[in-house]
């Protein structure tokens, strides 16, 4: 449509100012949306009487890397990257394997009883079963204190079961009976025919979990007490709520001689904890608009 | 082989018990594929569903024997208690002011951007625009807290400029609530062109030349041609954006309140978390809990409804 349009008709002087206004705009928007992150890079270089008296903006004053050295002393830092890549790797593998082992037959008029399947899979996304007695369940597993608690309850996803349902619903039947000719049964069709032909929509559902697992905290809060299996989310939201006891925690002495302070350690712990994202994200964001595209306007 | 009889009923000669069973012998291996997920749905979601019973008990977690049942006391007792009716003003307040604030914001930017010619600057803005979405709320509360710390904040001194004294957003209740809508939309504005951008690019391009060809200029092609490409989609963004009325928004919330704020920043499930987690009153804060399940339930049914009743494809 961009090309469609190259003017026939001569650009007015309005339309001129317009596109100007229009391009200044969005500089200053972009600028105005990286700038809390940018100013935190800074401060996590500034020295310790800079972060104090403030008048930090654009560049770091009295630059020095001791926040880092401090941020990395921290061992709750390095059980926290731990936990987080260990419960987003399950999380996003199982979650996306068993919701699409769910989607699978759910797409399959011929599935007996697979109506009423999908109404209760449904359900599960209209009616919230509330925080306490998801609390309660998840203790009387005995499951506080344990990763799994951070990775089971939220393995399968109405949501994306609907989307895969209807993903898995586009493909065409041949495929399958061919193969069901060859003699594959339906475990086999899943795996090798199913599976390999929805790459692209599961990647992208994928992704969309593990930003979810990475992102979440609050799973942390309600169920794990032991600091040593706090996520990475989990470690930072102690030291930006609770920042004395997490710096002692962390064995930084405040108002020791080094270079730095609480202001400057959270700066620090933010830029580490999100550059992983940062990294990732500028070459996956195509991934995850398609994944909009995918569900319609659901997304 | 060919001697060998077995007998094997024709389909219309099986009763629906038989015809039954061999169906499901049949895809044994559809309902071996579901079983996992179902596990976890039945144990995560459905017995949690049911546990939602302890709202009518007083709930004895040492000894379930000990448990009572009381009927609606919890609920009547909730929606007498002074300190839940505000919770619940506080709700619908805060949601409703993100989503007013919020929905035409997406709108505006994805026009504006379709205005753009240069291609690379609108992919890296884009770009910009939708990180936020992608930051968890502990990142983005940490850049929040950093840009309005009472001493060293940047943001600080321009609101303090802005209302003529020196205030403490985060824990000022004549601030916070607006503190929470602005980095709603912060958050999610990027992100919420993706939609209308979908819209856009289903515009047959033919439309423009035929207008521009009629001296039709950028304006009278935004009234006439744009603007009725994506209504659909507003419209049924809008229905949608109804869903959220109950929800405010637990994770940004719960990491930047504070006791200050509670008057107008508590909601039920901070308050839920509160009385629930932090007291251990599990019957009345599960009564809570789901007093606001019901409503969000009866609120996606109507929405589904409308969205279908207007033509649209409902959220199932």
């Amino acid at each position: 449509m961009a090309e469609a349009n190259k003017n026939k008709i001569k650009t007015s002087i309005p339309e001129k100012i317009f596109t100007v206004f229009n391009y200044a705009f969005f500089v200053a928007l972009c600028l105005a949306m990286l700038y809390p992150f940018w100013h935190v890079l800074m401060l996590s270089f500034s020295s310790l009487e800079a972060s104090l008296k403030g008048g930090i903006f654009l560049y770091p004053k009295g630059f020095n890397l001791d926040t880092y050295q401090s941020v990395f002393k921290n061992p709750q830092v390095y059980s926290g990257f731990g936990v987080s890549i260990l419960v987003t790797i399950l999380g996003t593998v199982l979650g996306t394997l068993l919701t699409a082992m769910v989607a699978f037959p759910l797409s399959k008029s011929r599935l007996r009883g697979g109506k009423v399947l999908m109404v209760l899979v449904l359900f599960t996304m209209i009616f919230s079963a509330g925080m306490i007695p998801s609390f309660l369940v998840v203790q009387g597993l005995g499951l506080l204190n344990n990763i799994l608690a951070l990775v089971l309850p939220g393995l399968v996803s109405a949501y994306n079961a609907i989307i895969m349902k209807s993903f898995f619903l586009s493909i065409p039947e041949s495929l399958e009976e061919s193969a069901r000719i060859d003699g594959a049964n339906d475990l086999r069709i899943f795996f090798s025919i199913i599976l390999p032909l929805s790459k692209a929509t599961i990647a992208t559902i994928a992704l969309f979990n593990a930003v979810g697992y990475w992102n979440d905290y609050f799973s942390a809060v309600l169920y794990i007490r032991d600091t040593n299996l706090w996520p990475l989310q989990m470690v930072l939201r102690f030291m930006l709520t609770n920042t004395q006891q997490a710096m002692q925690q962390a064995g930084v002495n405040v108002i020791a001689q080094t270079n730095t302070n609480a202001e400057t350690i959270k700066a620090g712990t933010i830029i580490v904890s999100t550059i992983p994202i940062l990294c990732v994200y500028p070459f996956v964001q195509k991934y995850f608009v398609k994944g909009v595209m995918i569900g319609g306007v659901k997304g | 082989m060919a001697t060998q009889t077995k007998t094997v009923k024709p389909a219309y000669e099986m009763t629906y018990w038989e015809r039954l069973g061999k169906e499901v012998v049949r895809d044994k291996y559809l309902y071996l594929l579901l079983l996992p997920g179902f596990l976890i749905l039945i144990v995560f979601r459905y017995i949690p569903i049911l546990g939602n019973v302890i709202a009518f008990m007083d709930f004895n977690p040492y000894d379930m024997a000990k448990s009572t049942w009381v009927g609606f006391d919890h609920f009547v007792d909730l929606l007498t208690r002074p300190q839940f009716l505000n919770v619940f003003k506080n709700t619908l307040v805060i949601s409703i002011l993100k989503m007013v604030c919020g929905f035409p914001v997406p709108i505006i930017l994805a026009l504006m951007m379709n205005e753009m010619r240069n291609l690379k600057f609108k992919k890296v803005s884009q770009t910009i625009l939708y990180l936020p979405h992608f930051i968890s709320w502990v990142v983005l509360s940490g850049l929040i807290m950093n840009m309005l710390n009472p001493d060293t904040g940047v943001l600080t001194g321009i609101v303090s400029a802005m209302v003529g004294e020196r205030v403490q957003v985060l824990s000022d209740p004549r601030y916070f609530v607006q503190m929470l809508v602005i980095s709603d939309v912060y958050k999610g504005m990027g992100w919420g062109t993706v939609v209308y951008f979908a819209a856009l690019s289903g515009v047959d391009p033919q439309l423009y030349e035929a207008a521009s060809i009629d001296g039709a200029r950028k304006w009278k092609q935004l009234i006439h041609i744009t603007l009725p490409a994506i209504t659909p989609t507003i419209v049924i963004m809008l229905i949608l954006s109804c869903n959220n009325i109950v929800n405010a928004g637990f994770d940004q919330i719960f990491m930047l309140y504070s006791a200050l704020v509670y008057d107008v920043a508590d909601i039920i499930d901070t308050y839920v978390y509160r009385i629930g987690i932090g007291r251990s009153d599990y019957s009345f804060s599960t009564a809570a809990g789901m007093f606001k399940s019901i409503i969000a339930f009866v609120m996606i049914l109507i929405v589904n409804t409308v969205a279908k009743k207007t033509g649209n494809e409902g959220i199932w």
